[in-house]
């Protein structure tokens, strides 16, 4: 696990029909710890994504910097883990080998990188689904096999796009509290990008606060662990935390 | 009613058990219609003649070992034409789904020469390579690449950005995701290409044949014509479409069943 560290990253586009240019994300400076669980969270078209997307390495910054534990990086690449808002799973291939695709390009062999996707089905609770293709399963189960492909390639930073945003709302909870679990057992420096504020402090060991394309606010949340909502629904200072962070969301 | 519906069922429990039947089944008010026309005497029999008749004609060229000859000339004009169609119009499919360029290059021209069809070509192909396999092969190969080409790239271009993005941050590289991603994702599309083009190649095929042919399915038909037999026209016409239809449900059908259909990318 590495730590990352967003320097004065702006992106700006080009809009050729309006003839303007637009900014989508502007000076934004972040860091995430190592072993650490980040959420950011704001307004559809605060920019939230487009941050992502310049992380992952899919679109160039205008300017600025992203590091790991100190170190420039430049387009996608496999220390950046990323998980899709559609999931984004390989159609033909069937769970176990979605899940070794990382593996796989890193040169390892089939019958250890099957090993390994194995044990990181096991970890979701999805080797029932080894053998099955995606669209055969619930969009709940898509992405759990999403998460764990992206964890299997051991990456040092996990990157998360809303990825819980397509599934019902029940499905949501349950994957909610896997993942903290999941995080729990393994530790990676995760970054969540997300619109739902309940969800962010539920996840985060810190919640980032976008707003125009700027960090707004940052908030620690020093909730204990393993988090549950059956706890947390009643808990005070969840809510506390939850109403400041929406009050600054609102106010966006 | 309740009769009816019970060979109804008793029919629907067969064909999926033979689903050969099933695909026999359609043709028999066909032939019934055919058989009861001709056996009426409503044409002359001379230029209508009866299923018997054709049947016969049929045993006829076999035993005299024209038809499978002449069967063999075509299947392999257009196996050879089909196998070049698919070596050049996939990767040239590819190329212009992935590259913005190779789009803008190519596309136009793509259009321009889609629009001269097949036949219009023989002409010129005859003054340059005269009657034989190079501009059989010529015409063939032409009219398989531009449904190969078209559909191909609609399959690239179709594949969801994030699918790309997925394969790179797991690790892959360019050309690496060309194989894992690119290819098996447009493949639906590519099959469906291959479908349409091996179905104009072989019209292509049997109009070539009856216009440069010395040998074939269409070459058979147009010397019968000169001799004034309405019988081998007949079967020439049964022939092309029993085999077509051989074609696409024993290789094409199975191949979308194993795939596009499999990973949930086309509807059954």
């Amino acid at each position: 696990m590495k730590s990352l560290r967003v320097r004065n990253l702006s992106k700006t586009y080009f809009d050729p029909y309006a003839g303007t240019k637009v900014t989508a994300v502007r000076d934004v400076s972040l860091e995430v710890a190592a072993g650490e669980f980040a959420c950011i969270v704001g307004p559809s078209g605060c920019g939230k994504t487009t941050v992502l997307n310049l992380v992952a390495g899919f679109i160039p910054a205008t300017s600025g910097e992203i590091l790991l534990d100190g170190r420039p990086v430049k387009g996608p690449g496999p220390d950046r883990g990323v998980v899709f808002q559609s999931f984004a799973l390989f159609p033909w291939r069937t769970v176990l080998d979605n899940v070794a695709f990382g593996p796989k390009m890193r040169g390892i062999g089939k019958l250890e990188r099957e090993k390994i996707a194995r044990q990181y089905l096991a970890l979701a609770k999805l080797s029932d689904a080894a053998g099955r293709y995606p669209n055969e399963l619930s969009g709940g189960m898509q992405q759990r096999v999403g998460v764990v492909r992206a964890l299997a390639n051991e990456p040092d930073v996990l990157l998360m796009d809303e990825p819980f945003a397509s599934v019902d709302a029940q499905t949501r909870m349950t994957l909610q509290e896997e993942l903290t679990r999941i995080w729990q057992e393994k530790r990676p420096t995760v970054l969540f990008i997300t619109h739902d504020v309940a969800e962010a402090v539920f996840l985060g060991n810190r919640v980032i606060v976008l707003s125009k394309g700027q960090v707004l606010e940052e908030i620690a949340v020093d909730l204990p662990r393993p988090r549950a909502w059956d706890v947390l629904n009643e808990d005070e200072r969840f809510k506390a935390l939850t109403g400041r962070v929406l009050q600054l969301v609102r106010a966006a | 009613m309740n009769p009816l519906l019970k060979t109804w069922g008793a029919y629907v429990r067969l064909s999926s058990r033979w689903p050969a039947i099933a695909s026999i089944v359609p043709f028999i008010p066909v032939l019934a219609l055919w058989w009861a026309t001709t056996a009426l005497e409503i044409f002359p029999r001379v230029f209508l003649p009866g299923p018997a008749e054709v049947v016969r004609a049929f045993v006829d060229l076999v035993y005299k070992g024209i038809l499978p000859e002449y069967l063999a000339d075509s299947v392999v004009r257009l196996a050879v034409g089909a196998a070049w169609g698919i070596a050049l119009g996939i990767p040239l499919g590819v190329l212009i789904g992935v590259s913005r360029s190779a789009h803008r290059a190519l596309w136009p021209l793509l259009l321009f020469f889609q629009a001269i069809g097949d036949i219009a070509w023989l002409p010129i192909l005859v003054i340059w390579f005269g009657y034989g396999l190079t501009t059989m092969t010529f015409v063939i190969v032409y009219t398989v690449i531009f449904p190969i080409v078209l559909n191909t790239v609609l399959g690239v271009r179709s594949i969801p950005i994030n699918m790309h993005r997925a394969a790179l941050s797991l690790g892959a590289s360019r050309p690496r995701v060309l194989w894992e991603v690119v290819l098996p994702g447009a493949l639906p599309n590519i099959v469906t290409g291959l479908r349409n083009g091996l179905g104009y190649g072989w019209r292509a095929l049997i109009a070539a044949e009856i216009i440069v042919g010395t040998s074939g399915i269409g070459f058979l038909m147009f010397d019968a014509r000169r001799a004034g037999s309405v019988v081998e026209i007949l079967l020439g016409m049964v022939i092309l479409g029993t085999l077509w239809y051989i074609v696409d449900s024993w290789i094409l059908a199975p191949v979308e069943r194993a795939t596009g259909e499999r990973w949930g990318l086309v509807t059954r």
